[in-house]
């Protein structure tokens, strides 16, 4: 890992030293950072001819850190014509994490025909305790905006352009106890193309019970995660396409204040809702990139053995042989594909633990190859 | 005669100031500070008609058609993930019993149903206008195919019975206002559903129910906490009703299911709960309820659509 950040370094010099980056950076301003608000930062990638992928915008601030890479991956079969180098983008933020009040901001912008991989190289988004400055404001209904001042909140829009694609498979959230978080992901595809110049997109947004080795399970006080797609045509109109909104929230919070024994007596409404899962999460599939992945999935879904069948060859006992998914599937995973609207491929999975959810998923994305093909073994570094 | 339509439009005209004007107030209490109950029975006092109020002013004629199980949407056919639910939570352990089971289902379903299509609801009320775009928000907002198919399903139904049924009576016969606004928005919509050829990728209108409710509601005269509350008590009617048929209980422990204070609390609570709730912040609450909606497709024999 230090390896790969060095190498990431937006600093010249060590840029022109590092191998296997030939992106041309811009040139930074030593004022630049004072354009940004904390926390805010801003990404475009462009290709410039005949096919060289540069970054023409990188500003950042405090608490977040953005890094980029382009290492030598070039696809070799894609699905699509003349596919360019992927770039590498990492979210960072100081101290690995999310305390309460801090807002992150990231807007990206995917020019034509470039391709990015946004991972998160600190591992999990650890949501840090919401901490009480006002106890006596907790017996009240909380408004918007004092709910977001004690609130992590995490913003990422982009845009991408015809042709080009995004691979955003990060690390899941881990919200600790008594957290508050909300996340945003927004993205934006041209909505004037058709078939191979469409823009495409993966992204994987998963949310676990929290910090396993200290017994949290589902202990946090609210986690939002909503990811929208959102067409544009060429006169600049709007048209939501897919909107995935999940709401964990411990609405019993609010009627009982913060009082150690209560607490610990009463079950978490956000157990009994997530039951039996530890983990949760959605994976969105969109664009002729991941035409071949939608369809494998779609297909492996479709073909789970039946629920409730009996396995008339085998002379297990009744129980045994109520079938759920012996065929490698993981018994403790519980997923469903659905080819939704507009061509979009939606993933909804529940599983036990983090770890059997990533080999699941890893080993699916792995079999079907896809991913590896078009963005190189890297883009499934958190899997 | 002339006379006699005259007094006619001039009722429908007071009765359609006094639901916008009982909307407004409703807004108005939300826009001011603490939140007050939101009462379903505003023209009730102690159950009772208030004095003097004529049945035939309140929307109960409408509040009937519309809260009727023979009301021809097909809701039979859904079971709204509980078909499912059943069969992925086979076997039972021991200390748990049908009953039990079945009881944590309604709440999740209930607390579901009310975070993902209360927002649209009341949000299609209070703009009819806006239903076009309101009815691809929730199409967009829908995540799996099995729950969008039931969804469209009841939501065209819906707005046939309207237009083959109950237009006729309730249409508005004047030009301005917002039940006008709305009737033309239905019919608009309509048209919209016609002549939009309904191939896979398709993002035309699709008729979802939640936003169709709405609107429908608003047109018959029906205020909109009532709106909610029909809305509530048939999506538990409807799983309760399957429940009866996947032989999870009898019909008499289902009707005391929908007879109990529990029940009604749990619905008020949703209710408040969402009343402000804008339509971007809607969202699944229960996530294991979208799996089991989806995975519905693999039961090996289903005996409902969803």
């Amino acid at each position: 890992m230090p390896e790969l950040l060095s190498n990431s370094s937006s600093s010249p010099s060590l840029q022109a030293s590092a191998a296997d980056d030939t992106s041309n950076m811009p040139i930074k301003s030593p004022f630049e950072s004072s354009i940004a608000k904390p926390g805010h930062g801003e990404v475009t990638l462009s290709l410039l001819p005949p096919s060289i992928p540069t970054l023409t915008t990188l500003t950042y601030k405090y608490p977040l850190k953005l890094l980029t890479r382009t290492p030598g991956f070039v696809p070799q079969h894609s699905a699509v014509s003349a596919p360019s180098r992927p770039v590498h983008l990492y979210l960072l933020t100081y101290g690995g994490g999310l305390l309460p009040g801090d807002h992150i901001d990231v807007s990206v912008t995917l020019n034509p025909k470039t391709r990015m991989v946004v991972s998160t190289p600190q591992g999990s988004t650890k949501i840090f305790k919401t901490t009480e400055t006002n106890a006596n404001e907790k017996h009240h209904r909380s408004t918007r905006a004092h709910e977001l001042s004690d609130m992590s909140q995490q913003k990422l829009s982009v845009q991408i352009g015809s042709e080009a694609a995004l691979c955003y498979l990060p690390d899941p959230s881990v919200p600790f106890k008594d957290s508050r978080y909300e996340q945003i992901q927004t993205f934006t595809l041209d909505g004037a193309t058709e078939g191979d110049e469409r823009s495409s997109l993966c992204v994987l947004d998963w949310v676990t019970q929290g910090r396993t080795s200290r017994g949290e399970n589902w202990d946090f006080e609210l986690w939002r995660g909503k990811n929208e797609v959102w067409s544009r045509n060429k006169m600049g109109e709007k048209k939501l396409l897919l909107r995935d909104s999940v709401i964990l929230h411990d609405e019993a919070h609010e009627i009982y204040p913060e009082d150690g024994q209560q607490d610990a007596a009463r079950l978490s409404e956000i157990r009994e809702r997530t039951y039996p899962h530890g983990v949760v999460g959605t994976l969105i599939l969109y664009g002729p990139v991941f035409d071949q992945l939608s369809s494998f999935l779609m297909h492996r879904f479709t073909s789970q053995p039946r629920i409730g069948d009996r396995n008339w060859s085998s002379s297990a006992t009744p129980a045994e042989s109520l079938v759920d998914s012996p065929s490698g599937d993981s018994q403790n995973v519980t997923w469903s594909a659905s080819r939704v609207r507009a061509g979009f491929v939606l993933v909804k999975f529940g599983a036990e633990d983090f770890e059997t959810a990533k080999h699941w998923l890893g080993d699916l994305l792995r079999e079907e190859g896809s991913v590896v093909r078009e963005f190189g073994e890297e883009a499934l570094f958190s899997l | 005669m002339n006379q006699k339509t005259n007094i006619q439009d001039i009722t429908k005209e007071i009765s359609d100031l006094e639901s916008r004007l009982q909307d407004a107030k409703a807004r108005l209490a939300a826009a001011n500070g603490p939140k007050e109950k939101h009462d379903p029975w505003p023209h009730m006092q102690n159950g009772y008609l208030e004095k003097g109020k004529d049945i035939l002013s309140t929307p109960i004629h409408a509040l009937l058609l519309l809260s009727d199980s023979a009301l021809p949407l097909g809701s039979f056919a859904y079971s709204n993930g509980l078909e499912s639910f059943l069969a992925h939570n086979k076997p039972l352990t021991r200390s748990i019993t049908p009953l039990a089971s079945f009881r944590r289902f309604l709440k999740l379903s209930i607390a579901s149903i009310a975070s993902t299509s209360l927002p649209y609801i009341l949000a299609a009320y209070r703009h009819p206008e806006q239903l076009e775009t309101l009815d691809n928000d929730m199409d967009a907002s829908t995540p799996c195919i099995v729950a969008q198919r039931a969804s469209v399903a009841q939501g065209r139904a819906l707005l046939s019975v309207w237009e083959r049924s109950f237009r006729w009576t309730y249409a508005s016969k004047s030009d301005d206002g917002i039940t006008a606004t709305a009737c033309k928005s239905l019919d608009a919509f309509s048209d919209g559903i016609k002549s939009t050829i309904g191939t896979a990728d398709d993002i035309g209108p699709k008729g979802h129910f939640p936003v169709l409710w709405g609107v429908v509601c608003l047109v018959m005269g029906v205020d909109i906490q009532q709106v909610a509350y029909i809305f509530m008590v048939n999506h538990a009617k409807a799983v309760l009703s399957a429940a009866v048929r996947a032989s999870v209980m009898g019909p008499y422990q289902a009707q005391s299911f929908l007879a109990s204070k529990e029940l009604q609390d749990m619905i008020m609570e949703r209710i408040d709960r969402e009343w402000d709730t804008d339509v971007t912040d809607a969202g699944q609450v229960v996530p294991p309820l979208d799996l089991w909606v989806g995975r519905h497709e693999l039961l090996y024999s289903r005996i409902f659509n969803s």
